[in-house]
């Protein structure tokens, strides 16, 4: 490789162009401090082209105090032979003050004269971020502090000295931030995000601070730890009062809720007092016409005998009728009964068979009724008139299912009619379930079959089931029903063994 | 053979009391019939009365007052209720008081003529 051809470029006026287009303005004084040279840009700052300032000065063109400031920067450079470097304010020829940043030499000629070389730079801009830099650093509700890699502290914002307790010395700081990572390994060395709650020597209390560290490149490979701290005392102050506030809300919305409930049973309780008496009155009307008429057709009975009018099926009629009257009666009162339970503990078990016995014969013959109780004499408190409404309310029903009310109305015959009735023991319970294999019932009955005044009967008043429920209830209980069609029914009267919840739902 | 017993119906519905009347009189029993309280109280002290069927609900005096009044007099007065509706403090102090039973309405008559048959016996 052949060396190349040097030739150095050293055409003045190529020269001069070159500095012309500098981001940067030059401008050279002789020894009395008159221009001899400016180029482009520095004749842009003054507003005056070249010719218009060679031979003169600074306090030419620039305010009085301004040129005072060049002049004496001047001179030292001159006097000593130092390199300076000052920032200066200069007013351009547009009236506005720039900041710029100026360097000085002082150069012998080739005319072995003395000149000043002097280059400055526009720091508006640097000027104009620090000072946004510093108004955010100063304003903003968060302490923040820079520490370098070497842990030298480059920068905290008054906030956090404030937090530092008024003592921003390195030391001040330095303690502060171990302060602050006691609780987090790593800290501040790794990105994170966390609380503490610390005594705060600028706040005079314990505090919780909210703590972000990070790392921020500053440039080339040297990078500094940013930490940001808040005191967020205040807000988890706010937090506890919002979620104390939000408690109570619930409470009172709880409150709220039972207070309506409560009303609700004190208007059903009213209103059931009041079905209650007029049922009353009405069983006692009708059941003594009834009782009249009962009797009356007994005795024609007795004085027809063996005269063959043949009016047996008329006074058979009347004597059904007499019946279901009764029935409709018993049913209304049961589900109208307001009145306190007299429980007492009893071996149910016993009670139980003798009653299914009793009640037995009054159902049809064709009815298989199979007791599977597992009480083991255990004593449990109930009130025996009230369940036995409700056993008595179950078997007819079942009964009725299968084999109908035996006054010819229903067609249905169920094959092998059996009622299941058994009785059991949980923790806190007992149980009296009565089952049976008849039609069983669908989800819409299912659905309806505990409302009053519902029936699938042509003769019924619908208030069977509601009446047992009522009866459960008033115990503490709770009445399970279930139910497949082609399969049967099964009713759960589930009752508290403990009287205190008994006495909870009834009060 | 059965005795004839003096029976004391005491009803303030006409028809009920009548017509139980009747039926103990087609059993050749004799029969009172008062239609409240007062008249049973006057009855039991007229006549020797061996069973008695009271009403409970009745005007002036009722059925149970009557009989408690009627056994401060006459400590065996052996006295059956029938109630149309159980009037249950009244019936727990009829039966504490020693009544012999009670019917509710519309009574069952065989169960009746069966208490009758027993007195009788």
């Amino acid at each position: 490789m052949s060396a190349p051809a040097k030739k150095r470029l050293d055409d003045t006026s190529v020269l001069l162009s070159i500095l012309d287009h500098l981001p940067t303005s030059i401008f050279v004084k002789d020894e009395n401090l008159r221009f001899v040279y400016s180029n482009q840009l520095h004749c842009d700052i003054i507003g005056k082209a070249e010719e218009e300032l060679l031979g003169y000065a600074d306090s030419d063109f620039y305010p009085e105090d301004e040129a005072r400031v060049f002049t004496m920067h001047d001179r030292k450079v001159l006097d000593t032979g130092c390199v300076a470097v000052d920032e200066e304010i200069a007013t351009r020829a547009d009236g506005k003050s720039i900041p710029v940043l100026t360097r000085k030499v002082k150069l012998t000629g080739p005319d072995n004269k003395t000149y000043l070389i002097g280059t400055n730079s526009d720091m508006t801009d640097v000027r104009k971020r620090e000072n946004q830099y510093k108004a955010l650093t100063e304003t903003i509700p968060v302490g923040v502090v820079q520490l370098e890699e070497d842990g030298v502290i480059a920068f905290s914002n008054p906030l956090f000295n404030a937090y530092c307790g008024g003592d921003s010395s390195e030391e001040g700081i330095k303690a502060f931030i171990d302060q602050l990572g006691k609780t987090q390994t790593g800290f501040p060395g790794v990105s994170s995000k966390f609380e503490t709650e610390i005594f705060v020597a600028g706040l005079g209390r314990r505090s919780v601070i909210a703590i972000s560290s990070g790392w921020l490149r500053i440039g080339g490979n040297s990078r500094s730890a940013i930490i940001s701290v808040v005191d967020v005392s205040e807000m988890m102050e706010l937090r506890r009062v919002n979620e104390e506030v939000s408690r109570l809300n619930r409470e009172l919305a709880d409150n709220m809720k039972r207070l309506a409930a409560a009303q609700d049973e004190l208007v059903m309780k009213g209103r059931m007092e009041q079905l209650g008496q007029l049922t009353a009155t009405i069983a006692h009307e009708l059941r003594n016409p009834l009782g009249s008429v009962r009797t009356s057709a007994f005795l024609i009975e007795r004085k027809i005998k063996d005269k063959n009018l043949g009016i047996d099926v008329q006074l058979q009629r009347i004597n059904k009728g007499v019946l279901r009257c009764d029935n409709i009666i018993t049913q209304l009162l049961d589900y109208s009964r307001t009145r306190q339970l007299e429980c007492q503990s009893s071996d149910l078990d016993t009670w139980l068979a003798q009653v299914v016995e009793e009640e037995a014969k009054k159902l049809p013959n064709a009815l298989l009724i199979m007791c599977d109780l597992n009480l083991a004499d255990r004593l449990v408190p109930f009130d025996p008139s009230r369940l036995q409404r409700a056993l008595l309310n179950l078997l007819s029903n079942a009964s009725e299912a299968m084999l109908g009310s035996g006054d010819g109305w229903s067609g249905k015959k169920s094959v092998n009619a059996e009622i299941r009735i058994s009785t059991q023991c949980t923790d806190h319970h007992f149980e009296v379930s009565v089952a049976d294999n008849g039609p069983g019932m669908s989800s819409e009955v299912m659905a309806r079959v505990r409302e009053p005044l519902f029936t699938t009967k042509s003769f019924g008043t619908g208030l069977g089931i509601p009446a047992i429920e009522q009866i459960v209830a008033q115990h503490g209980g709770e009445l399970f029903i279930s139910s497949e069609v082609g399969k049967g029914s099964r009713f759960v009267m589930r009752l508290p063994l403990d009287q205190a919840s008994r006495n909870q739902a009834v009060g | 053979m059965s005795r004839q017993l003096n029976i004391l119906v005491v009803d303030d519905d006409a028809a009920n009391a009548d017509s139980l009347a009747e039926l103990f009189q087609m059993e050749n029993h004799r029969v009172i019939v008062a239609y409240d309280g007062v008249q049973a109280i006057e009855a039991f002290s007229l006549n020797k009365v061996d069973i008695g069927f009271f009403d409970v609900m009745m005007p002036n005096k009722n059925g149970v007052d009557s009989f408690m009044e009627i056994k401060a007099t006459n400590p065996d007065a052996r006295v059956y209720f029938m109630t149309g509706y159980s009037a249950d403090d009244l019936l727990d102090k009829a039966v504490a008081g020693g009544a012999l039973g009670v019917f509710s309405k519309p009574v069952d008559l065989s169960r009746l003529l069966q208490a009758v048959e027993a007195e009788a016996a």
